[in-house]
């Protein structure tokens, strides 16, 4: 489920570690808490989902596999509206 | 728009916020070589026009996004918010006097995108999408278009300090200013020149400062919507955490400006006026702020201005501005550092 961040989405962070996605070609804009952020920027860094989890158990108080499976459902998030495409 | 397209975007300057084609957006233009000199941004933008070429564009809201991650910019360094009528243009003006600095002086993209959170942001996201494209364009406006700019003022329009909550949330750290006046004195100026704010066809900003209906704000005399309208900006002034002691904002009355407080209020925004920029702004402090030849002389219109209050005035003034008035007076006075 390797995937990359499609070249017509644009990241930028709001207040912490929230942040804002905007699909240049369909003009709409999708929130993103800090978990969801994480795993975008992870995957901007060219980062596996499985590298991003591990980040994310070293960085919160959070299991593996609880991990692992918030950044699978982020991710097909993502693939549901089109902001990313396979490796 | 491809981020390398926007690379070519370094020198146009926001201009304005507008709609085309149903389409929400900003309009650019090509000003690399302008500097902020007059004492509101848009009469710049009416001097860059004369007489040039300039190319000019529009573009969505979301080319800011782009832009904040190529443009070299100068974050604020303060901000001035204000009641209408109260010596902020001279306050802004006076910031002009410091070297390598630029002024935003009540432009239209940043103070037009404060007004869509009043009547647009009706959700979450929205609001958090307008914050974002905020921040782009005072990143946009502020850009070093002559790669020497080390300080940022911004001086918004006095409607725009009903949302200064939401503005520090994106800036949390830059210092304030509110300045404010005596209320009758604020009216009468306002009657005697109304401004375009007072009478604004979309009422729902005025309606939410003042917490009635557009309809109700559209029937009302000029005279109670001016004396509803600064007495929720003295009430909410009133309201902030504010002072040294709880947070970067300091509350300034009109009649307290003279070049050392101008000074100290520079120092609060971080920045330490040389002789002779003080001089500068002792020179300029003696010229009326808001005229853009520089040539009228300043007359101090206190008294003037309560000779000619009448009594409707001074009834509006009772009902909806005196009393939060005082209370804010008694907060400011509490500031023992001015």
């Amino acid at each position: 489920m390797d995937v990359t961040p499609g070249k017509h989405v644009v990241a930028t962070d709001f207040d912490g570690g929230e942040g804002i996605l905007v699909d240049l070609n369909t003009k709409k804009y999708y929130q993103l808490n800090e978990t969801a952020m994480v795993v975008w920027k992870g995957l901007e860094q060219g980062k596996t989902t499985s590298e991003i989890a591990a980040e994310i158990t070293s960085n919160y108080e959070v299991a593996l596999d609880k991990a692992t499976l918030s950044v699978k459902r982020i991710v097909e998030n993502f693939q549901s509206y089109k902001l990313v495409s396979a490796r | 728009m491809a981020l390398d397209r926007i690379t070519g975007f370094a020198g146009f300057l926001p201009v304005d916020a507008v709609v085309v084609d149903g389409r929400p957006g900003l309009w650019w233009m090509e000003m690399p070589d302008v500097s902020l000199t007059e004492p509101f941004f848009q009469q710049t933008v009416e001097r860059a026009k004369t007489g040039n070429n300039r190319r000019e564009l529009f573009t969505e809201f979301d080319v800011l996004l782009q832009l904040e991650k190529v443009l070299d910019s100068v974050p604020p360094a303060g901000f001035i918010f204000h009641s209408s009528r109260c010596g902020s243009t001279l306050l802004a003006n006076a910031c002009k006097a410091i070297a390598d600095s630029i002024v935003l002086s009540e432009a239209n993209a940043v103070d037009k995108l404060i007004a869509r959170f009043i009547t647009d942001a009706t959700d979450k996201v929205k609001e958090v999408v307008y914050s974002v494209f905020l921040r782009g364009v005072v990143h946009a406006l502020a850009q070093r278009r002559t790669g020497k700019e080390q300080h940022l003022f911004i001086k918004f329009a006095c409607c725009s300090f009903s949302q200064i909550e939401r503005i520090r949330r994106i800036w949390p750290s830059v210092p304030w200013v509110f300045l404010y006046r005596d209320p009758i004195e604020t009216i009468v100026s306002n009657i005697s020149d109304v401004p375009p704010w007072l009478i604004d066809n979309d009422r729902r900003v005025l309606a939410s400062i003042t917490g009635v209906s557009p309809e109700q704000v559209a029937q009302m005399r000029l005279e109670e919507l001016c004396a509803r309208t600064i007495g929720s900006f003295y009430s909410l002034a009133h309201r902030l955490p504010n002072g040294l002691a709880n947070g970067p904002g300091l509350l300034l009355n009109y009649n307290q400006l003279s070049v050392p407080v101008i000074s100290r209020v520079l120092r609060f925004f971080g920045v330490s006026p040389s002789a002779e920029e003080l001089e500068t702004i002792a020179r300029r402090s003696r010229i009326y702020s808001k005229e853009v030849s520089g040539t009228h002389e300043f007359v101090a219109d206190a008294g003037v201005k309560q000779k000619l209050a009448n009594d409707l005035v001074r009834e509006v003034t009772e009902t909806w501005a005196s009393e939060p008035y005082r209370l804010l007076e008694q907060k400011r006075l509490e500031q023992s550092w001015m």
